[in-house]
C-alpha cells in the first residue's frame, strides 16, 4: 500500500502534481494518463528525484519523502527509467549485483543476484557483457536490479515501450510472477492499455496532475471522465 | 573477468621491463623511463576520474606537488621515517586535499569542475612558489639555515638508478594493480553506475557522494605518491615543474592516451617524458612535442574517444576474435562541455511523462 496525501510537484507555474490524494492498494497497480498527466513526476517523488512542495508519501508506515534517494532504493523502492539504463562495459551479473552491493554490508551476495538473475529470465546470458545483449534483454537487466536484494515497491516506467508483441507477452509473464516471488507491489505506468488491463488489480488515471479514477483496473479504465480525458470529448454529465 | 588472466601478463610484462630496460639503456633513458612510469600513476588518477566516472580534475599535477614536497620535507628531517613510509604519507596528504579540491564535484562537472580544478593547481602553484621545495634547512618549508643543499633521499635499497627504475615500477605496479582491483569490485559498479548517470546510480542504492568522494581522494593518493617518487628521482624537485599548464597537460595526455583503459595511463606516461627526450636526442625543440600532443588530443576527441588505448584495444580484440570493450555511450567519450550538459541533466532523468 502506498499512501499518497495531498502532493502538488510544482515545475516553476507549473503544477505537475496537483494535490494528488490516493491510496494504491493491490499487488500490481497501473497508472496512466495522457502525456504530461504526471506519471513519471509521481514516480520520481516516490524515488526522490523530485522534492514535492506539499504532502506525504508513506509506505510500510514510513514517510518515505525523508529519506535520501540512494536510501530509499536500499530501502526497497525501486525503478526503471523510460529510456532502459543498464551498464554497457560490465556484465549482466554487475549491472545486478550494484543494488546488492548497497543493501548488503559487502561481499558478492550472490545468492540475491542470482534470485534476481533468475527471475528475470537472464539465466544464460548472467555472465555475457551487457552491451552484447538486444533492447529487450536489457530492459531486463534493468529490471533485475531492480528486484534484487528485497524490494518493497518496485516503479516500471513505459518497460513495454518499443518491445515486439512477442517480447511484450514474455515480459507479461515476468511481472505478473514477481509481487508472489518478491513480496514487492508493483507500479506499472505503460501506454498499452491491453497490459495495464492484463497485469494490473488496480488502476489509478492522471490527467493534468490530477486523479480523475482510481479502482479495480476494469473500473477506472471505462469510467467517464477517463474517455473524456483521453479522447477530448465531453461526456453527457 | 578472469583476474589471472590480466594480473598474470601485467606482472611478466612488469618483470621483463624491471630487468630489461636497466640492461640496455644508460642513466638518461632510464631516469626518462623511470619519469614515465612515475608520470603514469598520476595519469592512472586522471584516467580514473575521466575515464570511468566522467568527472575533469585539473588540479592532479598539482596534487603531485603536494606529495613530493610533503615526502621530500619528511625525508629531509634528522632521524627520519623510512623513505617508503614519506611516500606513503605524501600520498595521504595529497589525498586529503584532493578530496578537498573534488568537494565541488559533488555539485558541478564538465567545464565547471574542469574550471574549479584549475583554480586549485593556480593556487598551488603560487603557494609552492612562495614557500619552495625543502632544501634541507629547519622551520616548516625545511629551507631556513640551508648550508649544504641536500637531495631527496631514496631508499637504502634502491640507491642507484636501476634499482630506483625497478622500485617504481613496484610502487606504480602497486598502484595500478589497486585501482584494478577496485574495479572489479563494489566501488567499480558504483562508479560504472555513476557514469551511466548519477539518477541510476541512485535508483541502484549507490551513494553518490561517497562514491565521487572516493575516486578523488584515491586518484589524489596516486599523485601524491607519484611525487613522491618524482622528489626521490630528480633529487630536487623545481617549483617551475608544478605549473597549472602542466596539470592541463596531465589531463589532456590522459585523455589522448586513453583515460578508460588502465593502460593509457602507460601511454600517457610514454608521451610525457620519453616523446620529450626523443625528441630532444634528435635535436628537435621540446616545444614540437606539445604540438604533437596538441594533434593528439585533436584526433582523439574527433576520431578516438576512447583515445590510443581504445584504438589499441580495438586492434587487439579484432586480431583475438573479440567484441571491443569500451565505455558506453553514456560514458567519458562526450566531450568537456557536453559533460556539463550530462551532468545538469542526469538528475532529472525523463522529468516529463
Amino acid at each position: 500500500m502506498i499512501d499518497i496525501q495531498g502532493v502538488t510537484m510544482m515545475f516553476g507555474g507549473v503544477r505537475s502534481l496537483d494535490d494528488l490524494t490516493v491510496g494504491l492498494d493491490g499487488n500490481i497497480v497501473g497508472i496512466v494518463g495522457p502525456n504530461g498527466a504526471g506519471k513519471t513526476t509521481l514516480l520520481n517523488v516516490i524515488s526522490g528525484f523530485h522534492t514535492p512542495v506539499a504532502g506525504s508519501v508513506v509506505i510500510a508506515g514510513q514517510n518515505i519523502l525523508t529519506m535520501t534517494p540512494y536510501a530509499r532504493a536500499r530501502w526497497g523502492i525501486r525503478r526503471t527509467f523510460q529510456t532502459e539504463q543498464v551498464v554497457d562495459d560490465i556484465s549482466v551479473r554487475a549491472n545486478i549485483e550494484v543494488m546488492v552491493d548497497s543493501t548488503r554490508g559487502g561481499g558478492p551476495a550472490s545468492d540475491a543476484v542470482d534470485r534476481a538473475i533468475e527471475l528475470v529470465g537472464l539465466g544464460a546470458a548472467a555472465n555475457r557483457p551487457t552491451r552484447e545483449l538486444n533492447a529487450f534483454e536489457r530492459r531486463l537487466v534493468e529490471l533485475g536490479r531492480a528486484v534484487a536484494g528485497s524490494p518493497r515497491v518496485i516503479m516500471l516506467d513505459e518497460p513495454a515501450a518499443g518491445l515486439s508483441e512477442h517480447e511484450t507477452l514474455t515480459l507479461r509473464a515476468t511481472l505478473a510472477a514477481l509481487p508472489g516471488a518478491t513480496g514487492a507491489q508493483l507500479l506499472l505506468i505503460d501506454h498499452d492499455v491491453e497490459l495495464i488491463a492484463a497485469l494490473c488489480d488496480t488502476t489509478a488515471v492522471l490527467d493534468f496532475g490530477r486523479l480523475i479514477a482510481y479502482g479495480p483496473t476494469n473500473e477506472s479504465l471505462n469510467a467517464p471522465a477517463v474517455k473524456d480525458a483521453y479522447l477530448g470529448v465531453a461526456t453527457d454529465e | 573477468m578472469g583476474g589471472a588472466r590480466t594480473v598474470v601478463p601485467a606482472v611478466v610484462v612488469m618483470a621483463v621491463l624491471g630487468w630489461l630496460v636497466p640492461a640496455v639503456f644508460g642513466s638518461f633513458w632510464l631516469k626518462t623511463f623511470t619519469a614515465a612510469v612515475i608520470y603514469a600513476l598520476a595519469s592512472l588518477g586522471v584516467g580514473l576520474l575521466y575515464g570511468r566516472l566522467g568527472l575533469v580534475s585539473l588540479a592532479n599535477f598539482a596534487l603531485r606537488g603536494v606529495g613530493a614536497w610533503v615526502s621530500l620535507r619528511l625525508s629531509l628531517l634528522e632521524n627520519h621515517l623510512p623513505i617508503v613510509v614519506n611516500i606513503l604519507i605524501g600520498g595521504v596528504v595529497a589525498a586529503v586535499i584532493g578530496t578537498l579540491v573534488g568537494l565541488p564535484a559533488l555539485r558541478l562537472r564538465g567545464l565547471y569542475l574542469a574550471l574549479v580544478t584549475l583554480m586549485g593547481a593556480g593556487a598551488f602553484f603560487v603557494v609552492i612558489n612562495a614557500i619552495g621545495f625543502p632544501e634541507g634547512g629547519t622551520g616548516f618549508s625545511g629551507r631556513e639555515g640551508t648550508e649544504a643543499l641536500r637531495n631527496a633521499p631514496r631508499p637504502e635499497f634502491a640507491q642507484s638508478d636501476p634499482a630506483f627504475f625497478r622500485f617504481s615500477l613496484l610502487v606504480v605496479g602497486l598502484g595500478f594493480l589497486l585501482v584494478w582491483a577496485l574495479l572489479q569490485s563494489k566501488s567499480g559498479r558504483a562508479w560504472a553506475m555513476i557514469r551511466r548517470s548519477e539518477a541510476v546510480a541512485f535508483s541502484a542504492g549507490v551513494n553518490v557522494t561517497l562514491y565521487k568522494t572516493f575516486a578523488f581522494t584515491l586518484a589524489g593518493f596516486l599523485a601524491g605518491v607519484a611525487g613522491g617518487l618524482f622528489a626521490a628521482n630528480v633529487g630536487r624537485p623545481g617549483t617551475g615543474d608544478f605549473g597549472a599548464a602542466a596539470s592541463i597537460l596531465l589531463f589532456a595526455l590522459t585523455m589522448s592516451a586513453g583515460s578508460y583503459h588502465l593502460i593509457g595511463a602507460v601511454l600517457a606516461g610514454v608521451l610525457a617524458r620519453v616523446l620529450p627526450a626523443l625528441f630532444s636526442e634528435w635535436g628537435i625543440p621540446a616545444d614540437v612535442a606539445n604540438m604533437v600532443f596538441g594533434f593528439l588530443l585533436m584526433v582523439s576527441l574527433t576520431a578516438a574517444p576512447e583515445g590510443a588505448a581504445g584504438e589499441v584495444h580495438r586492434l587487439w580484440e579484432r586480431i583475438t576474435g573479440k567484441r571491443p570493450s569500451g565505455p558506453d555511450d553514456a560514458g567519458s567519450g562526450g566531450s568537456i562541455a557536453g559533460g556539463a550538459g550530462a551532468g545538469g541533466s542526469s538528475a532529472s532523468v525523463e522529468a516529463a511523462s
